[in-house]
């Protein structure tokens, strides 16, 4: 049980800034999952909290508690290395036991230690390795073990640095569905770090998107999904990326720069005549039909042709393109759309996004989606099948 | 076409062949001293100063160098020198384990102001010839009485041990990933704690190297124990065969130098298994 809050918390190395004045608050129970690339700081985050490292600023409160100056072996948290840092000399049992011994953590006799370890190691499905040294598991099997030494014992707070990034692509979904049944059960604070948008929005009861060491964005999965703050959040969320599309303004319309493609500018965001502006649209919300197919009221239809078109499995991924644009589109693959042919890509005006214009690699804010305002009808499905069988 | 080969069959080239006779003679030349010492500690005195190969072995030289009374024309104790040499090097290396080992790990784990100007300062006792500070320090033994005494020895010797085992063991700390001691302390034990259990096993292997080589380089000194003490130590009785001035008996100097080197080598063997033991044995991922 904790309560985490970080207030002003900045760490330096050199002239690096590592993480800048990140503020937050973490209730008791939830499951925050701090999602960012390598680099943006996940890490030294998560020791700020720990204790691990010395922070250059602010504070980091645990219960209400102000624990900035604390030794960690005071702060009651546990923490998952994402380089696993397991003893090398002490087997399996041995390295889940350390945190029980220690006796900081309360006191446990060998009965009570054996059946703590016995419930987390046949959680993650390694209690037939109990009495191999590190050296001799594989990744993966070292990295439940180092997940097994956080969940053992009793904690305010579980911080967890990318937990599941070496098991195999099966474990690890299976991993991350025991995670969230423990995290449910046993409601201890926790904060995740991962860079894996999947792993986030499974997970998390809020995410934080995290870049050079700021929060761009914390919301609840759906928020960061429908909308994003700006572009990297919007990138950072969803495989394949958000296309991202240069568009400007012009009378009361919205023309995409690269196909002159038009469709009407929302009148509530305040949009100038000339403006330059990006549109995102989602590839799993796009829908290719052969050209011709009339677009319903409330969808936009550009026209262009197949480049490409990669079976992912039941999907395939289609890259069209649109005068000088290129779309990538998720559809489904049994009406997927041949190499080459001429189809027209349609969108459905709530699920696109408006940000401000920019260079490229530049990221800019969000200015809000194109609201159909439900007046637009949602493409009828079946219709959309018979079109293209 | 050329000829298959057999796995770990190797082609023979002339380039090989001249290669191999090149490294065969310097595999000669460098071990000719070696053998020859071998050859001269087994020598009559008779025989001692001749050039060839052709002589009659005898293993007296070796017993008269350990003979408890000392040799011939140079009393010599080559015995209990040998024992004050052990008792000296030993004492210096543990003594400089004891405090280089937490020495090395500050020094390795953090950086404080000035920490490299001290690294430097430590490391600038090797570069600096002996013979510099050598008669400073005979005047101040002298004049504190630790002229001549196991304790001074010890001292002094830790000019030649301590900055080895600091250097050599701060890279081995350098080395170790933070995180391992990092789990310790959030699995409730000490900084103190975590050094012992986690981080000091892991760099048995340099603690071996460490030892074994400032033992060796101890063992080696021959200027401190030269000005600093009477009550003798291997390298110094080894030359007093030499006769000083008198004749000079080459046949107990290798053997005594036979025997002086037996020490280094028995630790050297002894510890040997904890100098090859891998680094992190797959604690944290390569």
């Amino acid at each position: 049980m904790g309560t985490l809050s970080l207030k002003g918390v900045t760490k330096k190395y050199g002239t690096v800034t590592a993480v800048d004045d990140i503020t937050l608050d973490v209730p008791d129970g939830e499951f925050f999952v701090i999602l960012g690339p390598s680099g943006a700081g996940k890490t030294t985050t998560l020791k700020s909290i720990a204790g691990l490292v010395d922070i250059d600023a602010g504070s980091v409160h645990i219960n209400g508690v102000d624990m900035t100056l604390v030794e960690p072996y005071h702060r009651n948290v546990a923490m998952a290395f994402e380089s696993y840092a397991l003893y090398p000399q002490k087997t399996v049992r041995e390295n889940l036991a350390s945190p029980l011994k220690s006796g900081r953590v309360g006191t446990y006799d060998s009965a009570q230690q054996q059946q703590r370890i016995d419930v987390v190691t046949k959680t993650l499905g390694i209690n037939h390795l109990l009495d191999r040294l590190p050296r001799e598991l594989s990744n993966g099997q070292r990295q439940r073990t180092a997940l097994g030494r956080v969940l053992v014992r009793p904690a305010d707070i579980y911080l967890l640095d990318e937990p599941l990034s070496h098991l195999d692509a099966k474990l690890r979904a299976a991993m991350r569905a025991e995670l969230k049944s423990i995290a449910q059960k046993s409601s201890t604070t926790t904060v995740y770090v991962t860079h894996d948008y999947q792993e986030a929005l499974a997970l998390g009861d809020r995410i934080a998107v995290l870049r050079a060491g700021r929060f761009v964005q914390i919301g609840t999965p759906t928020e960061m999904w429908r909308r994003p703050v700006d572009t990297f959040v919007a990138r950072a969320i969803g495989q394949p990326e958000m296309n991202l599309i240069d568009a400007h303004v012009e009378g009361d319309r919205i023309v995409m720069t690269g196909s002159g493609v038009t469709f009407p500018a929302p009148d509530d965001m305040g949009l100038v005549e000339g403006e330059k502006l990006r549109l995102g649209m989602r590839p799993n919300e796009l829908h290719v039909v052969p050209a011709g197919t009339p677009a319903p009221y409330g969808w936009v239809a550009a026209s262009g042709h197949v480049l490409l078109a990669e079976r992912l499995g039941r999907d395939v991924e289609v890259d069209v393109e649109v005068g000088s644009d290129s779309l990538i589109a998720v559809v489904n693959g049994d009406h997927a759309p041949a190499e080459g042919a001429s189809v027209d890509v349609l969108i459905h005006l709530p699920n696109l996004h408006v940000f401000a214009g920019g260079e490229p690699g530049q990221d800019t804010p969000r200015l809000g989606s194109v609201l159909g305002r439900n007046r637009g009808a949602a493409l009828p499905e079946a219709a959309n099948e018979e079109a293209l069988s | 076409m050329a000829k298959e080969l057999m796995p770990g069959q190797k082609r023979i080239t002339p380039q090989g062949i001249v290669a191999d006779l090149m490294l065969l003679i310097w595999f000669v030349f460098s071990l000719f001293p070696i053998v020859w010492m071998f050859m001269l500690a087994m020598k009559t005195p008779a025989e001692q100063t001749t050039t060839y190969f052709q002589f009659s072995p005898t293993l007296d030289n070796f017993a008269t160098v350990v003979s408890d009374k000392g040799t011939l024309l140079t009393s010599v104790d080559f015995k209990s020198a040998i024992v004050q040499s052990v008792i000296n090097c030993a004492g210096a290396v543990l003594v400089s384990l004891l405090v280089g080992i937490p020495a090395a790990y500050a020094a390795g784990r953090w950086k404080f102001k000035g920490s490299d100007d001290l690294m430097f300062n430590m490391l600038s006792f090797r570069f600096a010839p002996e013979l510099m500070v050598i008669v400073p320090l005979f005047v101040i033994y002298n004049a504190t009485g630790l002229f001549g005494t196991t304790l001074g020895m010890i001292w002094v010797l830790q000019l030649v041990t301590m900055p080895l085992v600091v250097w050599i063991l701060r890279s081995y700390f350098e080395d170790l990933p933070e995180d391992l001691e990092q789990a310790a302390l959030l699995d409730g034990y000490t900084r103190t704690k975590a050094f012992v259990m986690v981080a000091l096993p892991m760099v048995r292997p340099g603690i071996a190297a460490s030892a074994l080589l400032s033992f060796i380089f101890a063992w080696n000194n021959y200027v401190f124990p030269l000005i600093l003490t009477d009550t003798g130590s291997v390298t110094v009785a080894i030359t007093k065969f030499l006769g000083g001035g008198g004749q000079a008996y080459y046949n107990l100097t290798a053997a005594a130098a036979i025997i002086g080197a037996l020490p280094p080598l028995i630790l050297a063997l002894t510890i040997q298994r904890y100098l090859v033991q891998g680094l992190s044995l797959g604690a944290v991922k390569g």
